[in-house]
């Protein structure tokens, strides 16, 4: 009876491995925040439609745009890690993705305010699900970080995209672009989650 | 009986290893140890960048009195370290520390010194406290810690020279969106710490 405890106390001890403070991987915590937005095609084309507005409104928004939406965003995330729910997250993922869409396909030009919040009001939606997900543990820094820094990137890719809208072409190149992610948007809604 | 508790025994002493504080840089140690520990440690790395962004916002004078500050605290807790005392909760303060300077360099008010100074003393002396070594004697810790404080202060210096010789329109608004980045990533970890 001995032997067989002694056994198993020394399986158990090595199968341990060193505690440590530190235990995330900042490469892993960080490439799995990344590809957090990146392989969500709802929130590749949503993050794409605000910097193509961001870029089609011109100055002040589009810089305005990406400083606040970042900001709302983690409010958003705070109210998913916190348990309190918002109704219907995913059709608002897929509705910001219809309406910012049609915003830039339409050349629609609200007010800076009003832009502000409705893009503020989307990127509650899309923190909230980053937010639910989000990883308990030492590597939470690097995960947020890779994916606020993806949704970042993904709106300097519309942005950048939406410099084209100088240019005749270029301006139809972006409303082109805006109608098919306004598609994708449809696409999300009505297929199946 | 005696001879299954000595293998047994054995066992256990041959399985374990040692005990580490952070395990950020296996392999180096001592004085340049310490000066990776911040640059691997993503919640050091946000707060310096924030702070060192924030910094940079300032007026000369101001500048230099909050980076003094910093060096002066990140002194202290090295002091207070190497004097075998243990603080909790460093790390949430770091994370209090990106929070607050990512937000403040997004909205760039940079006139706040009733808020930046004391920010600033909190954040060099949350820095070396976090950052206590794997090392077991006195001079081995204070190396390590020695090079994670000069680590820490190069890289807000750097940053707020950065900011400052940042002057074009995007290059400022580069700072800014970077700063909300910051303010981000850490309100979403100090929330999910908070709320499990």
């Amino acid at each position: 009876m001995n032997a067989r405890l002694a056994a198993c106390l020394v399986t158990f001890v090595l199968a341990a491995s060193p505690a440590a403070a530190h235990t995330g991987s900042m490469a892993g915590g960080f490439l799995g925040g990344v590809a957090h937005p990146v392989f969500g095609p709802d929130h590749v084309v949503a993050m794409v439609a605000v910097g193509l507005w961001g870029a089609f409104l011109g100055a002040p928004a589009i810089w305005l745009l990406p400083v606040v939406f970042p900001l709302v965003m983690a409010f958003g995330g705070v109210l998913g890690i916190v348990g309190v729910p918002i109704p219907a997250v995913e059709t608002g993922i897929a509705g910001s993705a219809v309406v910012l869409g049609l915003m830039v396909a339409l050349k629609v030009r609200p007010p800076l305010w009003l832009a502000g919040v409705l893009v503020g009001a989307f990127a509650i939606f899309h923190g909230h699900a980053h937010g639910a997900e989000l990883p308990a543990g030492a590597d939470a820094v690097a995960y947020s970080a890779g994916f606020v820094i993806a949704t970042g990137a993904l709106h300097l890719c519309g942005i950048a995209f939406g410099l084209l809208a100088r240019w005749p072409a270029g301006r139809l190149a972006v409303q082109t672009a805006g109608g098919a992610i306004a598609l994708a948007g449809i696409v999300f809604l009505i297929g199946p989650r | 009986m005696i001879a299954r508790c000595a293998v047994g025994a054995a066992a256990l002493l041959m399985a374990t290893t040692s005990a580490r504080a952070h395990d950020v840089a296996s392999g180096v140690g001592g004085f340049y140890g310490g000066l990776l520990h911040p640059l691997l440690v993503p919640a050091h790395m946000l707060a310096l960048v924030g702070l060192g962004l924030w910094i940079g916002q300032h007026a000369s004078r101001p500048r230099a009195v909050l980076l003094g500050l910093f060096a002066a605290s990140l002194a202290a807790g090295v002091i207070v370290i190497v004097s075998a005392f243990a603080v909790t909760g460093a790390d949430d303060a770091i994370l209090v520390v990106a929070a607050v300077a990512g937000l403040a360099a997004a909205i760039a008010r940079p006139q706040w010194l009733l808020v930046s100074a004391p920010l600033s003393a909190i954040a060099g002396a949350a820095i070396a406290l976090d950052s206590v070594p794997q090392e077991i004697s006195m001079t081995a810790t204070f190396l390590a810690l020695a090079g994670s404080a000069v680590a820490a202060f190069l890289m807000v210096m750097m940053m707020a020279d950065l900011t400052v010789y940042w002057r074009r329109d995007w290059q400022r608004i580069a700072i800014r969106i970077a700063g909300s980045w910051i303010a981000a990533s850490a309100i979403l970890v100090l929330a999910l710490r908070l709320a499990r």
